[in-house]
C-alpha cells in the first residue's frame, strides 16, 4: 500500500491532478465564501508540494541510468489509431527536477501571499491560480511534444484572467499584451515542433532526442528549425530586444502573479531552449552562438541599466529579471559544463529570489498602497522582518557568497570565462572576452541598483505615504511562512550547491554534448582559417623583410 | 432511376422533409410556436433514430454504396447525424429567439435547410448537389426574411439574395461545363471520363475555376465574401450562426466531393495554387479586418471568412498531394474536415450564447440584445455561465489548448508540414514543400492576429465593468431561454471534453474521409478495386 503510494509515478501524477482538481473544486463549490476558497486552496497547494516532495527527494542522483525514465507515468490520450501518436506521458529528469520542485514551492507561496491581499472574488483567483499551477508543473513534466505544447500554450489564460481582473490600474493592456505576444510567438515554436516531429516521425520527447543525435538534421533545416523555435522560447526568456512585454505584465499582475511570472513562466523559456533547441538542433545551436550570447549579454546589461532609472519599485525588479534572465542565458549557450550548470541553478535561484522580491514589493503595496521608491523611506523601523526579509533576497539577488546567486552567477561567469579562453580562433575569443567582461559589469551594476534600492526604502529617516485607515504592522503568519521556505533554500543553495547540482548534471551533459561538440569543431575551423591566414602571411613577410629596416 | 432502396436510403431526409411541410401547412391554423418547436425536434429525433438503428442500406456493403443521384458513405453518414444534430441546437435556439423571428414558418424553412444539408451529404450527381444546394439556399432567403425587419433587415435579405443566387448560377454554369466535358452527371463516371482523357485545354481549368468560384460564396471565402459582414449584422443572431455553419459545411462538403475526388492530377496542379492563393487572402484579409470590428455579429462573419481561409488549407494540401502524383492520402481532408467540425461546434455555440443574452421579448420590457462588443462589459459578474460559455469558444476559436479548437488548427498545420514527396510542382518559383511551410507560417501568424479579438471580447465580458447604456438585466432565470441555454452549455460541454479527450473525433475525421476517396477513385480504376482489401465493418449499435 505504501509503496504504490510512494511509488514516484504516482505522486508525479497526484502532483500534476492535486491543483488541477482543486481548481474545479473551488470554481464550481465555493463562489460565494472566500474563507472556505482560501482554505480550500492552501490544502491543494500544500497536498501538491508534498506529493512534489516526494517526487523530489526520491530521485537516484547516482545511478544515472535510472534517471532517464524515473517517474515515468503514461495515461492513455490519442493512441496510435487516430494516426496521430500523442500520449500523455509525464516523467521528470535532470533538467527538470528542480524546475519541478520550485513550481510547486512556489505555488504555495503564491497562494500564501495573497491570503491577506485579494479580497474580491476569492474562489476565481485561487481557482486560476491552481489552474496556473497545473499548467506549469505539467510543462516540466511533460515527455510529449504536443503534451508539452499544451501545457506551455495552457499557462496563458489563467495568467491572463488574473492579471485583467486582479491587476492594478492598466491591467487590461498588459495582459492582452502578454497574451498576445506569448502566442505569438509561442505559434512559430508550435510549427518549430511540428517540424521536428514530421522530421523524426515521433512525439515522444526522449525518442526525438535519441533520434536527433543519431542522426541530426542538415544545417539549413536546423537553423530554420531554431529560428521558429526561438521566437515562442525567446519571447518567453524574455530575450532582449522581446522583453517589452514583461516589465508592463509584472507591474500589472497581482503580487502572486508576478511571483509566478519570474519564478516560474520566465524559465520555461530557458527550459525550452535546453530542452528542444540545444540537444535537437546542435549545428544551429553553433551557428549561432555569437548571437546569442550577444543578445544575452545586451539583455544583462540593458535590463540593469534600465533597473537603475527606474521609479517604481515592481518595475525596477521587473527589469532585473530581464537582467537576471539574460546571464541564465548566457550560461546555457557558454556550452561548457560549468556554464550550464550555472544557468541552470542561476534560473532557480532567480525564481526564488526575485519570487522573494516580488512577494516582500506586494507586502510593502498592500500596506502603502504605492510603488513609488521617492514616496518610501526608512521603512525597517516600522516594519523589521519584512526589511530583514528584503536585505536578505537583495543580497541572494546580488551574488553574495554563500546565498545561492553567488552560487550561480560564479559558476556561469566562470563557464563563460572557460569558453572564451578555450576558443583559440581569434575573431570569437575577443568578442567572448567582451562578452564575459560585460556579464561581469551587469553583476556590478546588480549591486547598484538592488543595494540603492534597498537603502532608499527601508533605511533612511522615515518616509512614508499618509495612511489614516489602519496602523502599519509587520508581518502577519501568512507573511511569514509565504517568505521563509525560499529563504531556507537561499541558503541551502548557497552553501551545499553541490546538493542540487549533482541530480542535474548527467542529463545535462547528454543533451547538450553534441552542441558542445559542434560549436568546437565551428571553433577549431576558424582557428585553421586565422592559422592558414598566419602562415599566409608568413609566407609573404620575407618578402617584406628585404626592404630596409628604418 | 430511383428504386425503393434509393426511398429507403432517403428516409431521414422525407421524414425531415414531412415534418417541414406538416409545420407549413398546419401553422397557418395553430400559431403555437412551442408545440411546432417539439414536433420538429420529435421529427428530427426520428430521422436520427432511423439514422442511428434503422435497417437503412449501407457503405458497409461497398457494392451497394450507389443508389442512382445519392449513395451512403462513411462521410455522408455521419454528416447526416451531424446535420440533424445541428437541426436539433438550431430548433432549440429558435425556441428562445425574439419572437418575431420564430415562427411555424421559420421552424419549417430550419427543417427544410437541414433536409438540403444532409442531401448534399449523400449526393453522387451534379444536378442533386446542386438541387441540394438550393434546397439550402432557398428557406434560408425565408429565414433572412423573417428574421428581423428594418431597414438593415431587408438590405441583408435582398443583398444575400441577389449575391447566392450569382453564386448558384456561377456554379451551374461550371456544371455544365462538367458535363459537356464528360457527358455524365454522375461524379465517378466524371472522374472516370478525366482520367481518361486529354485535360489540357482552357475548358476543364475554366470549369474548376467556376466552381470554386460558386462554392466560395457559400463558403465565404474572398473574394466572394462581401456579403457575410453586412447579411450578419443586418440579421438576427440566429440567422447568423446559421449563416456561419450551414453553407460553410454544404461548400466544403461539395468541394471535398467535386474537386478534391474528381479532379484528374493535372487539374489538382491548378487546384492547389488555386487554394493556396485563396486560403492566404481569406484568413489574412478575415482576421485583419476583424480587429476593426465593434459589432459583433460583424466580428464574427470575419471571423467566419477567416476560418474559411484555415479550411482551405486542408484541401490545398490534398490536392498538392494529388498533383504530385502521390497515392490517395487523405491527411488533408481528414484535417480539414476536423477543422469543420471544430468550427461548427464553437460558433453555434457562440450564437447560442448571444441568443441566450438576448433573451427573449415576452419577458416585459424589452431587453436590449448584446449588438456590440462593449455591451458584452460586466457580463463576467452578472451572467458568469454564459461568460464562460463565451470565451470557451472565443478560446476554441482561437486554437488554445486544451480546447477542441487546437485540435483542428494542429491537424491542418501537421498536414501542411507533412507533405514531402518531391516533385516538380511549384508556385511563383517556390518548391511545393517551401509553398505549404510557407503558407503554415501565415496560417500561424494569422492565429495569433485572430487571437487579439477573439481576447478583446473575453477582456470585455471579463475586465471591464458594465456600462449604464450597455446594461444586460442580470437575472440567471432560465424562463423562455432555456433552449439556447441548453445548446450553450451542451456545445461548451462538447468543446472541453473534446479538447481533453480528442481521440475519437481525431480518428472519426481519418476513419471518414479515406473512403470518400475510394468510392470514387476505386471506381475510376477497376484494379485498384480489386487489390484494396475489403474494410472492416463498423459496428455501431
Amino acid at each position: 500500500m505504501w509503496e504504490t503510494i510512494a511509488a514516484p509515478p504516482f505522486l508525479l501524477l497526484v502532483s500534476l491532478a492535486m491543483p488541477l482538481w482543486g481548481a474545479l473544486v473551488i470554481l464550481l463549490t465555493c463562489r460565494n465564501d472566500a474563507a472556505s476558497a482560501r482554505l480550500l486552496a492552501l490544502f491543494f497547494a500544500v497536498a501538491t508540494l508534498v506529493a512534489a516532495t516526494g517526487v523530489v527527494v526520491q530521485f537516484p542522483t547516482d545511478q544515472p541510468a535510472a534517471q532517464a525514465n524515473y517517474a515515468a507515468a503514461a495515461l492513455p490520450w490519442l493512441g496510435e489509431a487516430t494516426g496521430l501518436d500523442i500520449r500523455f506521458d509525464v516523467a521528470v529528469d535532470g533538467l527538470s527536477l528542480w524546475l519541478y520542485g520550485l513550481s510547486a514551492l512556489l505555488v504555495l507561496t503564491a497562494v500564501l501571499i495573497s491570503w491577506t491581499t485579494v479580497r474580491e472574488r476569492e474562489a476565481g483567483y485561487y481557482g486560476l491560480l491552481l489552474l496556473l499551477a497545473g499548467g506549469m508543473l505539467g510543462v516540466f513534466m511533460a515527455r510529449d511534444v504536443i503534451l508539452f505544447y499544451i501545457f506551455f500554450e495552457f499557462t496563458l489564460i489563467p495568467l491572463f484572467v488574473l492579471i485583467g481582473i486582479w491587476g492594478s490600474d492598466r491591467r487590461r493592456y498588459a495582459a492582452v499584451k502578454f497574451f498576445l505576444f506569448t502566442l505569438a510567438g509561442s505559434l512559430l515554436t508550435f510549427l518549430g515542433l511540428l517540424l521536428l516531429v514530421l522530421q523524426y516521425d515521433t512525439f515522444s520527447i526522449p525518442e526525438l532526442t535519441a533520434r536527433a543525435m543519431a542522426s541530426p538534421l542538415d544545417p539549413a533545416w536546423q537553423t530554420a528549425i531554431f529560428l521558429l523555435l526561438f521566437a515562442g522560447f525567446a519571447i518567453k526568456v524574455p530575450l532582449f530586444p522581446l522583453h517589452t512585454w514583461l516589465p508592463l505584465a509584472h507591474v500589472e499582475a497581482p503580487a502572486a502573479g508576478s511571483v509566478l511570472l519570474a519564478g516560474v513562466l520566465l524559465k520555461i523559456g530557458t527550459y525550452g531552449f535546453l530542452r528542444f533547441s540545444v540537444p535537437l538542433l546542435p549545428e544551429a545551436t553553433a551557428t549561432l552562438l555569437p548571437w546569442l550570447l550577444w543578445l544575452s549579454v545586451a539583455g544583462i546589461v540593458y535590463g540593469a541599466l534600465v533597473a537603475l532609472a527606474q521609479s517604481d519599485l515592481k518595475r525596477l525588479i521587473a527589469y532585473s529579471s530581464v537582467s537576471h534572465l539574460g546571464f541564465c542565458m548566457l550560461g546555457l549557450f557558454a556550452l561548457n559544463r560549468l556554464g550550464i550548470q550555472g544557468g541552470v541553478l542561476q534560473s532557480i535561484n532567480h525564481g526564488i529570489s526575485t519570487g522573494g522580491l516580488f512577494a516582500i514589493v506586494g507586502m510593502i503595496y498592500r500596506r502603502y498602497h504605492t510603488r513609488e521608491i521617492s514616496e518610501l523611506g526608512g521603512l525597517a523601523r516600522r516594519t523589521p522582518w519584512l526589511a530583514a526579509f528584503m536585505v536578505f533576497f537583495t543580497l541572494s539577488s546580488i551574488g553574495l557568497p554563500g546565498t545561492n546567486g553567488f552560487a550561480g552567477e560564479f559558476l556561469l561567469l566562470c563557464g563563460m570565462f572557460q569558453r572564451a579562453s578555450a576558443t583559440t580562433a581569434a575573431a570569437y575569443s575577443t568578442q567572448f572576452y567582451a562578452i564575459a567582461v560585460l556579464a561581469v559589469s551587469g553583476v556590478v551594476l546588480g549591486a547598484w541598483y538592488m543595494l540603492w534600492l534597498v537603502q532608499r526604502v527601508f533605511f533612511g529617516p522615515l518616509r512614508e505615504p499618509t495612511h489614516d485607515d489602519q496602523p502599519i504592522r509587520d508581518m502577519g503568519w501568512s507573511e511569514f511562512f509565504s517568505l521563509a521556505p525560499l529563504a531556507v533554500f537561499v541558503l541551502w543553495i548557497g552553501l551545499f550547491p553541490g546538493q542540487f547540482l549533482k541530480p542535474m548534471s548527467a542529463t545535462l551533459d547528454r543533451l547538450t554534448g553534441r552542441a558542445t561538440a559542434a560549436w568546437e569543431q565551428q571553433a577549431e575551423a576558424a582557428a585553421r582559417t586565422d592559422a592558414a591566414e598566419l602562415a599566409d602571411r608568413g609566407q609573404n613577410s620575407p618578402q617584406r623583410a628585404e626592404s630596409p629596416p628604418r | 432511376m430511383v428504386s425503393p432502396s434509393t426511398v429507403s436510403l432517403l428516409l431521414p431526409e422525407i421524414l425531415v422533409i414531412a415534418t417541414a411541410i406538416g409545420i407549413f401547412m398546419a401553422g397557418v391554423f395553430v400559431g403555437d410556436r412551442r408545440g411546432w418547436s417539439w414536433i420538429a425536434l420529435l421529427g428530427l429525433l426520428l430521422a436520427g433514430g432511423h439514422l442511428l438503428f434503422g435497417d437503412l442500406p449501407s457503405h458497409e456493403r461497398p457494392g451497394e454504396a450507389l443508389y442512382g443521384p445519392v449513395g451512403s458513405d462513411e462521410l455522408g453518414y455521419w454528416l447526416r447525424l451531424g446535420s440533424l444534430a445541428l437541426g436539433i441546437f438550431f430548433t432549440l435556439m429558435l425556441t428562445s429567439s425574439r419572437a418575431e423571428g420564430a415562427s411555424a414558418e421559420a421552424l419549417g424553412a430550419l427543417l427544410l435547410v437541414v433536409a438540403g444539408l444532409m442531401l448534399v451529404s449523400v449526393a453522387k450527381e451534379l444536378v442533386m448537389l446542386f438541387v441540394a444546394l438550393e434546397l439550402i439556399s432557398i428557406p434560408t432567403y425565408l429565414l433572412l426574411y423573417l428574421g428581423r425587419g428594418g431597414l438593415a433587415g431587408h438590405e441583408s435579405t435582398s443583398k444575400y439574395f441577389y449575391l447566392s443566387v450569382l453564386a448558384s448560377a456561377v456554379l451551374l454554369y461550371g456544371f455544365s461545363f462538367l458535363y459537356g466535358l464528360t457527358g455524365s452527371m454522375r461524379f465517378d463516371e466524371i472522374a472516370r471520363s478525366f482520367a481518361t482523357s486529354d485535360v489540357s485545354g482552357p475548358l476543364p481549368a475554366l470549369a474548376v475555376l467556376l466552381v470554386v468560384a460558386g462554392l466560395a460564396f457559400k463558403i465565404a471565402a474572398v473574394p466572394f465574401h462581401f456579403y457575410a459582414p453586412d447579411v450578419y449584422e443586418g440579421t438576427s443572431n440566429l440567422n447568423a450562426g446559421l449563416l456561419a455553419v450551414v453553407p460553410k459545411i454544404a461548400g466544403i462538403v461539395a468541394l471535398v466531393r467535386l474537386v478534391a475526388m474528381v479532379l484528374p492530377a493535372e487539374l489538382a496542379s491548378l487546384g492547389w495554387q488555386l487554394c493556396l492563393g485563396l486560403s492566404v487572402l481569406t484568413m489574412t484579409l478575415g482576421n485583419v479586418v476583424a480587429l476593426w470590428q465593434n459589432n459583433l455579429r460583424r466580428l464574427l462573419a470575419y471571423s467566419s471568412i477567416a476560418h474559411a481561409g484555415y479550411m482551405l488549407i486542408g484541401l490545398c494540401v490534398y490536392l498538392s498531394l494529388r498533383a504530385a502524383g502521390a497515392e490517395a492520402v487523405p491527411d488533408g481532408l481528414a484535417a480539414l474536415l476536423l477543422y469543420l467540425a471544430v468550427y461548427s461546434l464553437a460558433s453555434v455555440g457562440t450564437f447560442a450564447t448571444l441568443i441566450y443574452l438576448g433573451g427573449v421579448e415576452d419577458e416585459g420590457p424589452r431587453r436590449p440584445s448584446p449588438e456590440r462588443v462593449e455591451d458584452l462589459a460586466g457580463l463576467g459578474r452578472s451572467y458568469p455561465v454564459a461568460a464562460v460559455a463565451l470565451s470557451v469558444f472565443m478560446f476554441s476559436l482561437a486554437g488554445i489548448p486544451p480546447l477542441v479548437g487546437f485540435w483542428g488548427k494542429l491537424g491542418l498545420f501537421y498536414s501542411a508540414l507533412s507533405v514531402e514527396v518531391s516533385s516538380d510542382q511549384a508556385l511563383l518559383g517556390m518548391p511545393l514543400r517551401s509553398a505549404l511551410i510557407a503558407l503554415t507560417v501565415i496560417a500561424a501568424v494569422n492565429a495569433a492576429i485572430a487571437a487579439a479579438y477573439y481576447l478583446r471580447v473575453v477582456a470585455t465580458l471579463y475586465f471591464r465593468s458594465a456600462t449604464v447604456s450597455a446594461t444586460l438585466p442580470a437575472d440567471a432565470s432560465l424562463a423562455g431561454r432555456g433552449g439556447a441555454g441548453f445548446v450553450m452549455g451542451a456545445t461548451m460541454l462538447l468543446v472541453v471534453v473534446l479538447g481533453c479527450l480528442p481521440g475519437t473525433l481525431v480518428q472519426r475525421s481519418r476513419a471518414v474521409s479515406p473512403r470518400a476517396v475510394d468510392s470514387v477513385s476505386s471506381a475510376a480504376s477497376p484494379e485498384a478495386a480489386q487489390n484494396s482489401a475489403p474494410r472492416p465493418v463498423v459496428v455501431r449499435r
